[in-house]
């Protein structure tokens, strides 16, 4: 047991650092030209595919480096690359299912935001339970299946160029038998993208329709039908480690809090004096720091290749739960300051980075932790996952295994 | 970077398990429990053997020369078999020797610690029952080349088998921390029960009780650094104690919905009792992460090793209390009998929660220092 960092682990830090405080922007990228170009940026610097193996335009980098970058990008509180589900598990997912061809025609474009990607798993009828989707896949006979059906939660809807797509193929066997998947392009006719609103306000998700499009024979990724076992490594790797870069980001939001609670009055003193409220802060900066330690033990055990991925499921639980409690104390601790949305005509607000990657308050950071715990398998879904593959318990009676 | 155990290490845990399955059975802690003395001197001694109670002092005393990570380990399983006895508060005493203590202090006490031929205890609350070294209010007042202590000293763990007490005093130089002798004219011992029968308390007071020189640990004024070095220590190894409780109690809690059937099926089978247990493990695995990240810290001198100290007691204690109330909670109605063991580790947390700086001490430092 040795924590300590290792010298050319501090080093890359130290490099990573400078880099970021010298390069990101002063001015947050609104347009998507100005984010492709701090993507392209960031690429170009060696900071974007950083897991990816260097043949395929990667930096063939450890997991303690790809933490380390995204440690430095939260405390420099720089903009995420806008390609951040590409990067994270399709490109990984071609890497590791894909043809050769699929890997020439998409990665590079992917890995520089040339191409932005989505992904088309979720309908409105499939959630938790993922398999019971019905948007169908047609074998049209030539060199292409015809793709209807809906999707929902689509993060980058509207931008994205391609999708990784879950679509039934065969729907006269047992539900996780019949589905297969495909790399599916948004841009072409028959694919209309609707954004919905979140309750925070903003739209970073999306209704797709898909009314007879096209996905080519070239373009199904793996087997016919084994389309539910590469969706199971794809949700392996999104429960990956982006472990450092999360904690400080809820580092530099307790931060934030602090000075707040120490410039706000109530009940005619300063909060920072109120006993209740000191009680609040040590209590959830000991969660903030728990997850602290317990990233650096998941990614000791990613950095000697360990299988993580059914324990990735509690890591899950646990950082999603806390942000949760985390945002509540905060925005119970600010009272009426806690309600405070960004624009408020009010200096004591600070404006920070919330869980979503976009500015907001600690009202907006309370709103966005709902979604975690939601999204990437509920936890009621972690749960499962850990009740029955991590501590063992026999599998529930469930109607659907029983017809399967 | 490397969060895992070496296989040293390994090798300890699995060793310490293997010993304490053989003779710290729940049925050997409940004779304990009924036991006028509460621990088992046969078991410290086999602990000597084992090397455990030299295991952080130098190999010059008779000790192996290992830190608070091994210590931690051991503790793990201790809290693990609800152990009686008086081995934390012993190493407290020890370790705060071998850190500031004269050589002659160390001469006396360290080789007889490794061999299993004394135990300690530490008199860290005073009256006004507060963790706060500031706040000790027992008194030392110089009488002649030494001087006499008085005061009030509860909640002293096994202060009735210690052949050393390590006592925090103020005097005109401030606060010093005394090694007293238990045999001393003015030390009265009155035993209370608490709820954990394998913590064992006694309440001590001092009515002039004479030290001398020799009895000044780590110098005369120098008491708070003394105290606080030792707290930490202490709250990481209640910590690792509270962790093991709770690992036993978890892994009862799972062993037992795989078996117990209601409606037909194992009860985790149900969701309702699943998800309670994946939320034990959770609190769990985290406070094993917060246990053993404290450990090193403390061996690796690391900046926030005192913070860690901090954040690992106050997680551990609200974890393991949840973690061995639910494993009450998934058994049902023999989980709440006297003869089903669930209670030993549901009181053996407990117990521990109030030692060594309770959460809202431990939060209090962190909020200190976080907001500084």
């Amino acid at each position: 047991m040795d924590l300590n960092y290792a010298p050319e682990d501090r080093a890359f830090r130290e490099a990573t650092r400078r880099w970021f405080q010298a390069n990101t922007p002063k001015v947050e990228p609104k347009t998507l030209a100005e984010r492709k170009a701090w993507h392209r940026t960031m690429y170009d610097a060696g900071y974007v595919g950083m897991l990816w193996p260097k043949e395929y335009g990667g930096r063939g980098a450890t997991p303690m480096q790809q933490a380390i970058v995204q440690d430095e990008m939260a405390r420099a509180e720089a903009p995420p690359p806008i390609n951040g589900l590409g990067i994270g598990f399709i490109g990984p997912t071609i890497i590791v299912h894909g043809t050769e061809a699929q890997k020439q025609r998409y990665l590079q474009k992917m890995l520089t935001a040339e191409e932005i990607w989505c992904q088309l798993y979720s309908e409105p009828n499939a959630g938790s339970d993922l398999a019971g989707l019905k948007t169908r896949a047609e074998d049209a006979g030539d060199d292409f299946f015809v793709i209807s059906g809906q999707k929902i939660w689509t993060s980058s809807g509207p931008i994205a160029d391609w999708g990784i797509l879950l679509a039934r193929t065969d729907s006269k066997v047992p539900k996780h038998k019949g589905i297969s998947c495909f790399l599916f392009n948004m841009r072409q006719p028959g694919v209309d993208v609707r954004p919905l609103k979140q309750i925070t306000g903003s739209s970073l998700f999306s209704e797709v329709f898909m009314t007879g499009a096209r996905a080519e024979k070239s373009d199904l990724i793996g087997k016919l039908n084994g389309g539910w076992e590469i969706a199971q490594t794809t949700l392996g790797y999104e429960r990956g480690a982006n472990s450092l870069g999360r904690v400080t980001r809820y580092l530099t939001a307790f931060h934030h809090l602090v000075r707040m609670v120490k410039e706000l009055k109530r009940n005619g003193k300063a909060l920072i004096d109120d006993p209740v409220v000191r009680a609040k802060l040590g209590k959830i900066f000991t969660e903030l720091e728990v997850q602290r330690y317990a990233a650096l033990r998941v990614l000791s055990a990613l950095s000697k290749g360990e299988p993580i991925s059914a324990a990735s499921s509690i890591t899950k639980l646990s950082y999603t739960e806390f942000e949760k409690r985390f945002f509540e104390l905060g925005v119970e601790i600010l009272g009426p300051w806690g309600q405070l949305m960004p624009g408020s005509p009010d200096d004591v607000v600070e404006e920070m980075s919330t869980s979503s990657g976009e500015p907001g308050t600690f009202a907006t950071a309370y709103l966005w932790s709902r979604a975690g715990t939601i999204y990437s398998g509920s936890s009621e879904i972690q749960k499962n996952v850990i009740g029955e593959r991590v501590l063992g318990l026999p599998k529930e009676v469930r109607a659907d295994r029983m017809k399967g | 970077m490397d969060f895992a155990f070496t296989s040293d290490q390994q090798l300890l845990k699995s060793s310490a398990r293997a010993f304490l399955d053989e003779r710290c059975k729940p049925a050997a802690v409940r004779l304990l429990w009924e036991d006028a003395r509460g621990a088992s001197d046969a078991m410290w001694k086999e602990m000597a053997q084992l090397g455990w109670l030299g295991l952080a002092l130098p190999e010059a005393h008779g000790g192996s020369d290992l830190g608070m990570v091994e210590t931690a380990l051991l503790l793990e399983e201790l809290g693990r078999a609800s152990y009686p006895g008086p081995y934390l508060p012993t190493m407290l005493v020890a370790t705060a020797i071998n850190r500031v203590g004269t050589d002659a202090q160390k001469g006396r006490w360290l080789p007889a610690v490794s061999s299993g031929s004394a135990r300690g205890a530490v008199a860290l609350l005073d009256g006004e029952l507060s963790w706060s070294p500031e706040a000790i209010t027992t008194r030392a007042s110089s009488a002649g080349t030494g001087w006499k202590l008085s005061g009030t000293k509860p909640f002293v763990a096994w202060a009735h088998l210690a052949d050393v007490l390590l006592v925090p005093a103020r005097g005109a130089e401030g606060t010093t921390v005394f090694l007293v002798d238990p045999a001393s004219p003015g030390i009265k011992q009155t035993p209370v029960t608490g709820m954990d029968l394998a913590t064992r308390w006694v309440n001590l007071t001092l009515d002039g009780v004479p030290v001398g020189l020799d009895a000044v640990l780590g110098g005369l004024g120098k008491g708070q650094g003394v105290l606080e070095s030792m707290l930490r220590m202490g709250a990481v190894g209640a910590a690792a104690e509270m962790l093991g409780a709770g690992r036993r109690c978890l892994d009862m809690a799972v062993e037992y919905a795989k078996v117990r059937e209601q409606f037909g099926q194992p009860i985790g089978s149900f969701q309702a009792i699943r998800h309670k247990c994946a939320e034990m493990l959770l609190e769990v695995e985290n406070t094993h992460a917060a246990v053993y990240y404290a450990a090193w810290a403390l061996d690796a001198g690391a900046d926030d090793a005192d913070l860690a100290a901090s954040v690992a007691k106050a997680y551990a204690g609200d974890a393991s209390r949840k973690v061995c109330g639910e494993a009450i909670q998934v058994h049902g109605g023999i989980g709440f009998t006297w003869e089903y063991d669930l209670h030993l580790y549901f009181k053996r947390a407990k117990a521990l929660e109030v030692q060594y700086g309770d959460a809202d001490y431990h939060r209090e430092l962190i909020t200190r220092r976080v907001t500084a």
